[in-house]
C-alpha cells in the first residue's frame, strides 16, 4: 500500500480535526501549502477496516487511501477537485474528547454525483453507511437524531449534518493499543477556540429552521414556564459558560476576541461523580431521574433555618440555601432524608454555584447575556430552570440565561470547521 | 495625676469624674435597680451619694478618649456576655472580672457568682460545651473593669437546653442584656423571651464580627500577634506561621466561613459591604463527610480528611489532557473536575473513606478560595483575611487557601489568618453592650 507518497499532497485524505485529545501523538510538520503532512509511514490493514470502529472511531484521523498510490495518474478526478478547491476528503469529522464524553460530528453529502459515488472507496462508503443508518453504535455510541441539521451547505458541498455523541471515554484509555486504528493523527485544537467557532457558526445557520438559541420565561413556575427563543443577532458581548466534566467561563468580545475569565472545577463531573457515591446510581440519566423526584430542602440548611425568617439586612429570603447539605450533620435528619433528596440536593448544590460564579464574571465584565452549554445541561430542565431563575433573581433581571439546543456539541463543530478552514 | 477621665453630659455642662471614683459610686448604685435610670436622675444620684464634686473642664478632648469612656455612665450589670448564634455552633465568649474588690463580692447576687464559679472552674459544659481555654484573653480592660476573657462554644442543637437552663438558674433576676448575633438571635428571641423571660438585644452579625475583629486584633493576643499568614505554604518542611501587622487594615475582603460563606470587602470601621456569598461552606464539608464517610463529628472529619488523597476521586487536567492545559495555564496538577472520577464503578471501589474526606474538604476549600480570588480581583484588594469556624484545627484548608491566593494571582493575592477564628461575631455582641444607653 501506498508507496509513492512522498511529498504529495493530495495523498492525504479525509482528515478529522479533534480537540482536547487526551492521546496525542507528534502532529506532521505542515508543508508549504499549510497542510499537515504525514511522515513516511505503513499503514497497518487500514484498507479493509470500517474507520468507524465500535469506539475505535474517536481516533480515527487521517488515513490512508489504500490501493490507490502508485502516481499521480491514477488520482481520480473528485479529488483533483477536491484538492483545487482546497477541500479536504471525505469523510469530514469533527471530534471533541471531553472528560466525560466523546463528541462526534460527521457531515454527510447529500450531493454525491454517480460519478463520485463509483470512485467511492469501499471504506468510505461503509463509513457512511454504518454512521447514518444506526443511531447506536456498539455498546454505548449514540446519535442524537434530534440535532441533526439538515441540507447544510459547507465548503460547497450539500449535506446532512448528523451529530453523534458516544459515551464511555474509558474505551479510548488506550487507542495506542487498538488494532484497528493503526497509524492515526490527530490535528489538534484548542477545546475553547473550537468552542467559540462552533457555537457562533450554528447559531448562524440555524437550527433547520427554527432558531437555535433560546431561554425560560417563568422559570420559577411549573406551570407557566415556557422556553421561548432568543435572537442572538447581537452575540457581543456574551459570557459563554461551559459546563461539562468541569466549568470554564469566558467573555466572547468578538468573533476572534475571547478570554477565558475562570473556570470551576465543580462541574457536570461533580454532581455524577457525588450522586454515583450518594445514591448508587451509575448512569447520568438514572441520576437525572432521582433528582426529579426528590426534595433538597431537607437536605440542605436555609436561611430560615438559622435566622428563623428572611435575613432582611442582605435580602436573602428564608427559601434561599445558606449551606449545602448543612442539616447532613445531624444524624436524625441523614435518616430522614431518601436518595432522591440527596440527588436533588446534589443537582441543586452545583448548578446554584455555577450559576453564582457566572453571575459574579458577568458583573465584573458588565456582560448581560449569559449562554450556559455544554452536556451537564443535556435533558437537564431543572438545572436549566434554576440557572434561568437564579440569575434572573439575584441580578434582579438585569441578567438574561440563554441556552442553546446542541449544548455539547460546539467544540467537534468548531473542530470541524478548523478541518475545512471555514472562518 | 495620670487618671484617666470620662466624661458624662448634662445638659450643657461637661462633667468630669475620675474614673475610679465613678466606678466605685456606680458599682454601689447599680445593685439598687431604681437608681439605674434613666441617665438625668441617675447624676443627680451620684452626686448625691458619692458626693464626688464635678469639676468644670472642656479641654479634654472627648474623640481622644479611650473608646470606653463614654460608656462609663452606660454601665451594664454583670454578667458580660456576648453571643452568637450561627447555623451549627453557638460562639459565647464571658468576661471574667478580675477586679472584684470585698465589697463588692459582698454585694454580689448569689446566681451572679455561681455563674462565674460554673464557668470559669470548668472547661466543658454538659455534653457538648466547650471553653477554649488556648484562646483565653487575660488582663484585658474593658469598660473601666480589668479581667479575663474566655471562649465557648457548643453546638446550636442545644440551644434549648440552654435557654432552659437560663430560666432554670434565673438568669432573669439578674437584669443583664443579653446582646446575640447571628441567625439564631432572631430564631431563639421568642423562646429566650417565653422561657427564660430574657429580652435578648439582637444585632447584626456582619457589623459585630468586623468590630470583633477590629478589637481583638487591636489589643492583641495576650502579648502575641492575633494575625498570621503561612510563608511558603505548599512545602511542608518549610511552610511557617508568620505573623502579620493588621495596624492598616483597610481595604480588606473578609471571608467569613461557618456553615455557609459570606464575603465582605471593608474599606473602613464602619463602610463594609457585603460582597458575595456561597452556601458551599463548612456545613458542606461536614454533611458530606457524615453521608459520604459515616463520621460524626468535625473533628473525624478532618483527621479522615488528614490521611487522604483526594487525586484518585478527582478528575484532574492531566487525566483529561495528559498533561497542562499550557494554553490557560492549567497544570496537569490541576482539579478539572472534583469527584469526577467518582463516575467509574471501578474508580469508586478503589478508594478509601479517608481518600473522600480529603477530597470534599479540598473541593469545598478550593471553591471558596476561588470564589474569594475572584471578588479580591474585582474590589481589588489584595489582603484577604479568612475567619470562621470551618478553619478551627484546619490546617490542611488554611495552608491549601495561603497556597491558592497565593499562586493563582501570581502572588497579588495575601491569604491572612486569625487566631480567633469564630469568635469574633461573639466579641462584636460584647461590645455592642458597652455603647447601648440606658433608654436601650
Amino acid at each position: 500500500m501506498g508507496t509513492g507518497r512522498l511529498g504529495a499532497p493530495m495523498e492525504h485524505h479525509g482528515r478529522a480535526a479533534a480537540t482536547s485529545d487526551s492521546s496525542a501523538r507528534e502532529p506532521a510538520p505542515r508543508g508549504p501549502d499549510g497542510r499537515r503532512r504525514e511522515p513516511l509511514r505503513r499503514r497497518a490493514s487500514s484498507a479493509s477496516a470500517p474507520a468507524v470502529g465500535a469506539s475505535a472511531l474517536a481516533d480515527s484521523v487521517r488515513r490512508e487511501r489504500p490501493g490507490s498510490y502508485s502516481g499521480a495518474t491514477s488520482v481520480s478526478r473528485q479529488r483533483v477537485e477536491s484538492l483545487r478547491k482546497k477541500r479536504p476528503l471525505f469523510p469530514w469529522f469533527g471530534l471533541d474528547i471531553g472528560g466525560t464524553l466523546v463528541k462526534l460530528v460527521y457531515f454527510e453529502p447529500k450531493d454525491i454525483t454517480a460519478e463520485e459515488e463509483e470512485e467511492e472507496v469501499e471504506s468510505l462508503k461503509s463509513i457512511r453507511k454504518y454512521l447514518t443508518s444506526n443511531v447506536a453504535y456498539g455498546s454505548t455510541g449514540i446519535r442524537d437524531v434530534h440535532l441533526e441539521l439538515k441540507d447544510l451547505t459547507l465548503c460547497g458541498r450539500k449535506a446532512l449534518n448528523g451529530v453523534f455523541r458516544k459515551a464511555d471515554v474509558r474505551v479510548l484509555a488506550a487507542p495506542a493499543t487498538c488494532p484497528q486504528i493503526g497509524d492515526l493523527q490527530l490535528c489538534k485544537l484548542d477545546e475553547l477556540d473550537c468552542l467559540v467557532k462552533g457555537i457562533l457558526y450554528i447559531d448562524s445557520v440555524g437550527f433547520n429552521g427554527r432558531s437555535q438559541c433560546y431561554y425560560f420565561e417563568n422559570p420559577a413556575d411549573s406551570e407557566k414556564c415556557q422556553k421561548l427563543p432568543f435572537d442572538l443577532k447581537n452575540p457581543y458581548p456574551l459570557l459563554l459558560v461551559n459546563i461539562g466534566s468541569g466549568v470554564s467561563i469566558l467573555a466572547v468580545y468578538s468573533k476572534d476576541n475571547y478570554k477565558r475569565v475562570t473556570g470551576t472545577s465543580l462541574g457536570g463531573g461533580t454532581f455524577f461523580g457525588l450522586c454515583c457515591l450518594l445514591t448508587g446510581c451509575t448512569t447520568f440519566e438514572e441520576a437525572l431521574e432521582m433528582a426529579s423526584r426528590g426534595d433538597s430542602t431537607k437536605v440542605d440548611k436555609l436561611v430560615r433555618d438559622i435566622y428563623g425568617g428572611d435575613y432582611e439586612r442582605f435580602g436573602l429570603p428564608g427559601w434561599a440555601v445558606a449551606s449545602s447539605f448543612g442539616n447532613m450533620m445531624s444524624k436524625e435528619k441523614r435518616e430522614a432524608v431518601s436518595k432522591e433528596d440527596l440527588a436533588r440536593a446534589t443537582l441543586i448544590t452545583i448548578t446554584n454555584n455555577i450559576g453564582s460564579i457566572a453571575r459574579m464574571c458577568a458583573l465584573n465584565e458588565n456582560i448581560n447575556q449569559v449562554i450556559f452549554v455544554g452536556n451537564f445541561l443535556r435533558i437537564n430542565t431543572i438545572a436549566m430552570r434554576l440557572l434561568a431563575y437564579a440569575l434572573d433573581y439575584w441580578s434582579k433581571g438585569q441578567l438574561k440565561a440563554l441556552f442553546s439546543e446542541h449544548e455539547g456539541y460546539f467544540g467537534a463543530v468548531g473542530a470541524l470547521l478548523e478541518l475545512l478552514k471555514i472562518p | 495625676m495620670g487618671t484617666t477621665f470620662c466624661w458624662l453630659g448634662r445638659r450643657s455642662h461637661i462633667l468630669c469624674w475620675r474614673q475610679k471614683d465613678v466606678a466605685k459610686a456606680w458599682r454601689l448604685i447599680s445593685w439598687r435597680r431604681e437608681w439605674r435610670h434613666p441617665r438625668k436622675m441617675l447624676l443627680n444620684q451620684l452626686e448625691a451619694v458619692a458626693a464626688i464634686p464635678a469639676r468644670y473642664d472642656d479641654n479634654v478632648d472627648l474623640r481622644g478618649g479611650r473608646a470606653d469612656a463614654q460608656s462609663w455612665m452606660n454601665f451594664r450589670a454583670f454578667p458580660w456576655f456576648g453571643m452568637d448564634i450561627g447555623g451549627t455552633l453557638v460562639k459565647l465568649v464571658y468576661f471574667e472580672p478580675k477586679d472584684i474588690t470585698a465589697e463588692e463580692e459582698q454585694e454580689e447576687v448569689e446566681n451572679l457568682k455561681s455563674i462565674r464559679k460554673y464557668l470559669t472552674s470548668n472547661t466543658a459544659y454538659g455534653k457538648t460545651g466547650i471553653r477554649d481555654v488556648h484562646l483565653e484573653l487575660k488582663n484585658l480592660t474593658m469598660c473601666g473593669r480589668k479581667g479575663n476573657l474566655h471562649f465557648i462554644r457548643f453546638p446550636s442543637c442545644a440551644m434549648h437546653r440552654f435557654i432552659q437552663m437560663g430560666s432554670e438558674k434565673n438568669f432573669s433576676s439578674l437584669h443583664t442584656t443579653l446582646c446575640a448575633t447571628g441567625g439564631g438571635a432572631f430564631k431563639f428571641e421568642e423562646d429566650f423571651r417565653m422561657i427564660a423571660d430574657l429580652q435578648l438585644h439582637k444585632l447584626d452579625e456582619l457589623d459585630c464580627l468586623i468590630q470583633g475583629l477590629l478589637y481583638v486584633d487591636s489589643v492583641g493576643f495576650n502579648g502575641k500577634p492575633e494575625c498570621y499568614y503561612f510563608e511558603n505554604p505548599t512545602n511542608p518542611e518549610l511552610c511557617q506561621k508568620k505573623p502579620y501587622c493588621l495596624d492598616n487594615p483597610y481595604p480588606m475582603l473578609l471571608v467569613n466561613m461557618g456553615s455557609g460563606v459570606s464575603i465582605l470587602a471593608v474599606y473602613s470601621k464602619d463602610n463594609y459591604k457585603r460582597v458575595t456569598g456561597t452556601s458551599l461552606g463548612g456545613g458542606t464539608f461536614l454533611g458530606l463527610c457524615c453521608l459520604l464517610t459515616g463520621c460524626e463529628t468535625f473533628e473525624e472529619a478532618l483527621e479522615m480528611a488528614a490521611k487522604g488523597d483526594s487525586t484518585n476521586v478527582d478528575k484532574l487536567v492531566k487525566d483529561i489532557y495528559g498533561g497542562d492545559y499550557e494554553r490557560f495555564g492549567l497544570q496537569g496538577s490541576a482539579v478539572a473536575s472534583s469527584f469526577g472520577n467518582m463516575m467509574s464503578k471501578e474508580k469508586r471501589d478503589s478508594i478509601s473513606k479517608e481518600d473522600l474526606a480529603r477530597a470534599t474538604l479540598v473541593t469545598i476549600t478550593n471553591n471558596i478560595g476561588s470564589i474569594a480570588r475572584m471578588c479580591a480581583l474585582n474590589e481589588n484588594i489584595d489582603r484577604v483575611v479568612f475567619v470562621g469556624n470551618f478553619l478551627r484545627i484546619n490546617m490542611v484548608s488554611m495552608k491549601l487557601l495561603a497556597y491558592a491566593m497565593d499562586f493563582w494571582s501570581k502572588g497579588q493575592l495575601k491569604a491572612l489568618f486569625l487566631e480567633h477564628e469564630g469568635y469574633f461575631g461573639a466579641v462584636g455582641a460584647l461590645l455592642e453592650l458597652f455603647k447601648m444607653t440606658d433608654d436601650q
